[in-house]
């Protein structure tokens, strides 16, 4: 198989669907890089289904342009758009062998049989298929599985490929093996790829750019490490890292931001009403600052998450390093950095400490 | 059975209650088969009285009957045609409303109706389309004068009683393909898509390969069915005719056996009858279910 199909880019411009009077997703634009790797990230049925098989051809826009490579591709078939895809149950034709699964593309276009089976070949090496080509889909375990609708996908050499929750039938062993796997694959295959999911480890492990979507719209658009440092809103604060980030509703003076009951939790120049954020591995545990009493500790061997309760009551998460001095203790006071604390407008989600925080 | 399975206390409480059950088919299975072997081999009087055993007599008078063997061919021929249409043309009607072109949902109530219709009301009612001088076709008559003459011409007879035939099939069959069509998860057909097969690539590739199941099965029912379900049909429109033409071999054992009264011979075209059908659903069980069992 040749290195470099050729990559992509995809324009999505004011792209609208609803079904019948359901509007899934409101008029939405993004462009996603040649070459690049696009996890597409949400809650379940927030329409990222929906988005991508817009791009493949299979669900008409209801309104907006789809652009491939500068073409408008929205009223062109799926077959004519240069995608390929890879479903999430796999949908291999069960009365189809593995080598007639991965070629049958190839024969509906009509390309003779000698080139047919050097390319299915080729496809079938790539993914580590060699001696299951004659095999039934109903004869493979599900990586196996997976691996022929990967095969299949990229026999076509298309200039995108498009992933429906692919790993979501795996088991965690079979699946951690199969992300390194896909990213291999995308390195060496170099086609514009988009993958939806909702495992946000699937979206910070194979990511170049992650797109986080919330009923229907974009929450934030940017690299993995973007989304977890900077959060644009509090929806992605909540949905990207685990535990989730610590979300304290506080009041700001112009000097410092306080609990409902004026204890101080750190400096700032905000005032007014604020979400604050800080995610439970940023926490200190310092000689004198917020007191908090342990309620409940889990050991998981790399470090430890406690669940603390302030003194408003209010229950937070610290993730600490094992050992030293919490193991014993049940009261512990805790410093939060200053710039590692987001903030976010309560009312619309958004955040509000634009520069604040830009530490790497 | 009874010590492993702690649903029944005792061992008879099953057997009771599939007695009745198994009295039925006693009856009226087991019993009239039995019967027609004997008969086969005896030769009976048409008004009672004692029968006299003649061992293979009655088989080979019957094999040596031209009539017979003309009877058999139109049923094959019948057997042949009526089926493949009455399974094809559902199936044709089960993609289109899989595809859920325009009215399919209507289509697919109305098509159901007939399955309400016993066989001979059926017959009567295309007895009225079918007429040559008030039916749908007559305008034809009118055209080319004796195009269309089922109570003459014993092709057009044999026609309308396939039309008929298959009308009276396309309920079930379409009910059973349809119903397997739709069990086909939706993403094979968005993955052919992807693969760039155009519909009628996909209902060739994808469906009907994924539907071969039942249309084995609609296949066996309909070929083992359509040998004795004919009756009903030539009953009530031709009687056969005209000039035997729509004699198949279940309407000749019935006019030998009750209009003729030769008991023995209509007895033993019975069991050849019989023989046929059972060895007809045999062999389509042996050789093609083995071709199409996979998992989905
Ligand atoms: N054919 C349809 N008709 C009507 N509504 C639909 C249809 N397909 C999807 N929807 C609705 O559109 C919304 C988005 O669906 P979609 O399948 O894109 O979600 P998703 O993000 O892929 O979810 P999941 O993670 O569970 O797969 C859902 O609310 C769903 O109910
Ligand atoms: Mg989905």
């Amino acid at each position: 198989m040749q290195p470099a199909s050729i990559a992509a880019e995809i324009a999505l411009d004011a792209v609208e669907k609803s079904f019948g009077n359901t509007p899934v997703i409101p008029p939405l634009s993004a462009t996603l890089g040649a070459g690049e790797f696009t996890v597409v990230l949400g809650p379940s049925g927030c329409g990222k289904s929906t988005l991508l098989n817009m791009i493949a051809g299979l669900e008409p826009v209801s309104a907006g342009r789809i652009r491939i490579d500068g073409q408008e591709v929205q009223d062109w078939e799926p077959k004519d758009r240069g995608c390929a895809m890879v479903f999430q149950n796999y949908a291999l034709y069960p009365h189809m062998t593995v080598a007639e699964n991965i070629g049958y593309a190839l024969k509906v276009a009509g390309i003779a049989r000698a080139e047919r089976q050097q390319r299915v070949e080729g496809a079938a090496r790539v993914v580590q298929l060699g001696d299951l080509l004659d095999r039934r889909p109903g004869q493979l375990s599900g990586g196996q599985r997976q691996r022929v609708a990967i095969a299949r996908a990229i026999v076509r050499e298309p200039r995108v490929l498009l992933f429906d929750e692919p790993l979501s039938n795996l088991d965690a062993k079979l699946r951690h093996g199969m992300r390194m796997e896909l990213s291999h694959l995308h390195r060496r295959i170099g086609a514009t790829s988009v993958f939806v999911t909702h495992d946000q480890v699937e979206a910070m492990t194979l990511a170049d750019k992650v797109l986080i979507l919330n009923e229907g719209r974009i929450e934030q658009f940017g690299t993995p490490h973007e989304i977890y440092h900077f959060p644009a809103s509090l929806f992605v604060a909540g949905f990207i890292g685990a535990p989730a980030m610590n979300l304290i509703e506080v009041e700001g003076d112009g000097t410092a931001l306080r609990l409902p009951d004026g204890t101080a939790l750190a400096g700032s120049a905000h005032r007014g009403r604020a979400v604050l954020g800080i995610r439970p591995e940023k926490l200190r545990i310092a000689e004198d600052g917020l007191p908090a009493t342990i309620v409940y500790r889990e050991d998981l061997g790399s470090h430890a998450v406690l669940v603390v309760r302030l003194g408003s009551g209010q229950e937070i998460n610290v993730s600490t390093p094992l050992g030293g001095d919490t193991v014993a203790a049940d009261q512990l006071s805790l410093h939060l950095p200053e710039a590692h604390v987001h903030l976010f407008d309560p009312a619309s989600g958004q955040r509000l400490n634009v520069t604040q925080g830009q530490v790497r | 059975m009874a010590d492993t399975n702690s649903q029944f206390n005792s061992r008879w409480l099953p057997i009771a209650l599939a007695l009745p059950q198994l009295l039925l088919i006693f009856l009226f299975f087991y019993v009239p088969i039995y019967m027609a072997f004997f008969w086969s081999l005896s030769l009976e009087r048409p008004f009672g009285g004692g029968a006299e055993f003649v061992g293979l007599q009655n088989y080979a008078r019957v094999l040596n009957d031209a009539e017979f063997w003309k009877a058999t061919w139109r049923t094959v021929v019948f057997m042949l045609i009526g089926s493949s249409l009455a399974v094809i043309l559902p199936l044709i009607l089960a993609v289109a409303a899989d595809r859920r072109v325009r009215l399919a949902y209507p289509a697919r109530n109305v098509l159901v109706w007939p399955k309400a219709v016993a066989g001979a009301s059926i017959g009567v009612v295309f007895l009225f389309i079918f007429n040559p001088f008030i039916g749908i076709l007559a305008p034809l008559n009118e055209v080319y004068p004796g195009l269309w003459q089922p109570g003459l011409d014993g092709t057009d007879a044999f026609i309308m009683l396939i039309i008929a035939h298959v009308w009276g099939g396309i309920p079930f069959n379409f009910v059973i393909l349809l119903a397997g069509l739709q069990a086909v998860p939706q993403s094979f057909h968005h993955s052919a898509a992807m693969d760039g097969a155009s519909a009628w690539r996909r209902v060739r590739d994808i469906q009907i390969p994924m539907v071969l199941p039942q249309l084995f099965l609609v296949f066996v029912l309909e070929f083992t069915e359509s040998v004795t379900a004919a009756f009903g049909l030539i009953d009530a429109m031709t009687q056969g005719g005209p000039g035997g033409a729509t004699t198949l071999l279940v309407y000749k054992i019935y006019v030998d056996g009750f209009k003729g009264y030769d008991l023995s011979g209509a007895a033993t075209q019975s069991v050849i009858l019989m023989v046929f059908v059972l060895s007809l659903a045999a062999v389509q069980f042996f050789i093609l279910e083995r071709k199409i069992r996979y998992e989905r």
